[in-house]
């Protein structure tokens, strides 16, 4: 453990790498800070910027800016009081007020540091739980393979916006585009005489495709919803850190509970920041002894909140490094990064590709510090570039994201992919089918048929899915998490009824 | 939606019997798994369907009124979706410079108006300066030709 960590250092503490780590980060924050360009969409502009480089130069890139995209709501909460992106929805309610009260550079530092101390707390979960998972799964035959898979896939159709049939059907549809061209047979399917459909649809256009479209055009339409042109503000932040440190002092257990909350929850299929956010919220409020002041402006709600969404980072590498299974959007795409660079996630990555592990961690341990020190640093400059309008945005990301496509294998082919599951993507948005699910059943469906079938190979019964103890868990699990569901929309009809 | 994902299910039903049976050594063939699938989303579309159709539906408009009113609220987003098909169109006839720098000129002005000078210069300086770099960063910096 400590030889190939010291050998991802190594190689992760190269002026290049680091370079790009800087990069990262800096692009990851100027991306959460921007109301509506989200974590996810800066992972995607960036993610055709590694196609030319190393694994560990590539991976090291992207989780720069994964670090520096989940503190980077922070600012535009903090200043604008509109969350950056959906995971620092809680960080308003106090760090706006406080802004508010005339101390922005106080809401902005405890922030900041809460994130610092969030990451490095999930840097620690991802360390001790990734190697046990993983060596646990490593007794995994293909019938828990494709039982685990359904029962990822039927959680994240399940939690993603409370349209189970919506969320199940889009998750089939996910799985269904990864059927087109030959098969692992060299049997070809869904070509409709187009030599191109041949080889299938690479997973990256379909992903931007289907993610960038819906969420880029979705800004434009809310744009005309918001009649109010972005607030003028003072963008002239001093930090003062002897406060911040008295603040952080007196938040050791609240920051404690909330990384661990971001880290579980991260870890978690299909609930990400968002629900880390709230949940870590509502505990730090249950457990204050002045639950009256969350919401007006009090440094608990600010930490909770940045503890919590930082947090999911790490804890989400969990179940994609661990398990080849990705919890949520941006773990998705970096998942589809690490296939690009010949690396599949799972269980034997551990194994096969020690140091790339080791480089996830140092990566993430170093961005971690750079994040503290370019937020504190440049804050001044991010305010500035938060108010960069949604007009200049879209049509500057659509062009990287085509260009992106094209450059992955320099095939034009990729861009009307790209455009098509646009169009697929924007409609499937507006007829309010969640995303989420269909994104990971792209990700994961050449690898469900292939367990599927490896399984049917080695027994025809269907039977044996549910004679395996772990694999009829999963199975188990996976009926529980549709029947929830249905529990919990049974519910909110009942609520909306009253 | 629902109606059109049926329509969906049903043409690539009829496709997958066009796929390769399995030989002798497979248990299932390569149609099985696709054709799961379909029946899932078909099943599903179906319930989604019956559902909706349950669900009493308020006073509306005719059906033509309504795709007007549609595609009136969505003129912006229908206008840059051409856009993006033109530009994927071009891009290998004209090239990456020519084509990136129309697409960004023309989507920005209709994004973001053209009725200032600023708004112009803004425009221009942007389109131009971007796509030179992303040019450069890529050629150069690291060895992917664009078109």
């Amino acid at each position: 453990m400590t030889n190939f960590f010291l050998q991802a250092l190594a190689e992760v503490g190269t002026p290049s790498v680091m370079g790009l780590i800087v990069i990262g980060v800096l692009f990851g924050i100027i991306g959460g800070s921007i109301p509506g360009f989200t974590v996810t969409t800066a992972i995607l502009v960036v993610f055709p910027f590694t196609f030319a480089m190393d694994p560990v130069s590539g991976v090291s890139l992207m989780v720069g800016v994964f670090v520096g995209g989940y503190s980077g709501g922070i600012v535009s909460g903090v200043m604008l009081g509109i969350p950056g992106t959906p995971s620092s929805i809680t960080t308003v309610y106090d760090g706006y007020p406080m802004a508010q009260r005339g101390e922005p550079g106080r809401a902005l530092g405890i922030g900041v540091a809460a994130s610092f101390l969030g990451t490095l707390i999930s840097v620690a979960v991802l360390v001790f739980f990734g190697p046990l998972i993983a060596s646990f799964s490593m007794n995994f035959r293909p019938w828990e393979i494709t039982a685990l898979i359904v029962f990822a896939l039927t959680l994240v159709a399940g939690l993603s916006s409370g349209a189970l049939l919506k969320g199940l059907m889009a998750a089939a549809l996910g799985l269904l585009i990864t059927t087109v061209g030959y098969d692992r047979n060299s049997n070809l399917r869904f070509d409709f005489g187009l030599p191109a459909m041949g080889s299938g649809f690479e997973i990256l256009p379909v992903m931007i495709g289907i993610f960038a479209f819906s969420q880029l055009l979705g800004n434009i339409e809310k744009l005309k919803d918001e009649s109010s042109e972005a607030k003028k503000i003072d963008t002239n932040v001093t930090i003062p850190y002897g406060q911040i440190i008295k603040d952080m002092a007196g938040q050791k257990l609240n920051t404690l509970r909330s990384s661990l909350i971001g880290s579980l929850v991260g870890a978690l299929p299909g609930t990400g920041g968002t629900v880390a956010n709230f949940l870590s919220y509502d505990q730090a409020k249950k457990f204050s002894k002045h639950p009256e002041k969350f919401g007006t402006g009090t440094p608990s709600g600010i930490v909770a909140s940045e503890a919590s969404n930082s947090a999911v980072a790490g804890g989400a590498f969990v179940p994609t490094l661990a398990l080849g299974i990705p919890g949520d959007l941006p773990m998705a795409i970096m998942m589809g990064v690490l296939i690009l660079h010949g690396i599949t996630p799972g269980p034997m990555m551990f194994e096969q590709n020690p140091v790339l592990v080791g480089a996830i961690y140092a990566s993430l341990l170093i961005g971690a510090v750079v994040m503290v020190l370019c937020n504190l640093l440049l804050v001044r400059w991010f305010a500035k570039i938060s108010l960069i309008p949604q007009q200049i945005l879209v049509p500057v990301v659509l062009m990287l994201c085509a260009i992106g496509a094209y450059a992955l294998n320099n095939n034009l082919f990729d861009i009307w992919v790209l455009f098509i599951f646009g169009i697929i993507g924007y409609l499937l948005w507006k007829a309010e089918v969640p995303l989420t699910p269909l994104i990971l059943g792209v990700v994961l469906g050449d690898n469900l048929e292939r367990q599927l079938f490896r399984a049917l190979e080695l027994n025809e019964s269907w039977m044996t899915f549910l004679t395996r103890p772990l694999s009829a868990l999963f199975l188990a699990l996976a009926v529980a998490s549709i029947l929830f569901s249905l529990y919990q929309d049974r519910k909110i009809q009942r609520l909306k009824g009253l | 939606m629902a109606l059109a994902l049926l329509l969906i299910v049903a043409v690539m039903w009829v496709e997958s019997g066009s796929i390769a049976p399995p030989t002798s050594w497979q248990p299932y063939g390569s149609a099985l798994f696709p054709r799961i699938l379909l029946v899932v989303i078909g099943s599903f579309s179906l319930l989604i369907l019956v559902r909706s159709l349950l669900v009493k539906a308020p006073e509306r408009a005719s059906a033509k009124q309504l795709v007007a009113e549609w595609f009136k609220s969505r003129r912006t987003i229908l206008a840059l979706f051409l856009l993006f098909g033109l530009y994927a169109a071009l891009l290998p006839a004209v090239g990456y410079i020519a084509t990136t720098i129309s697409f960004l000129v023309a989507s920005l002005a209709l994004l973001m108006g053209i009725d200032t000078r600023r708004k112009w210069i803004i425009n221009l300086t942007l389109s131009v300066t971007l796509t030179l770099v992303i040019f450069v960063v890529f050629r150069y910096g690291l060895n992917v030709w664009l078109p």
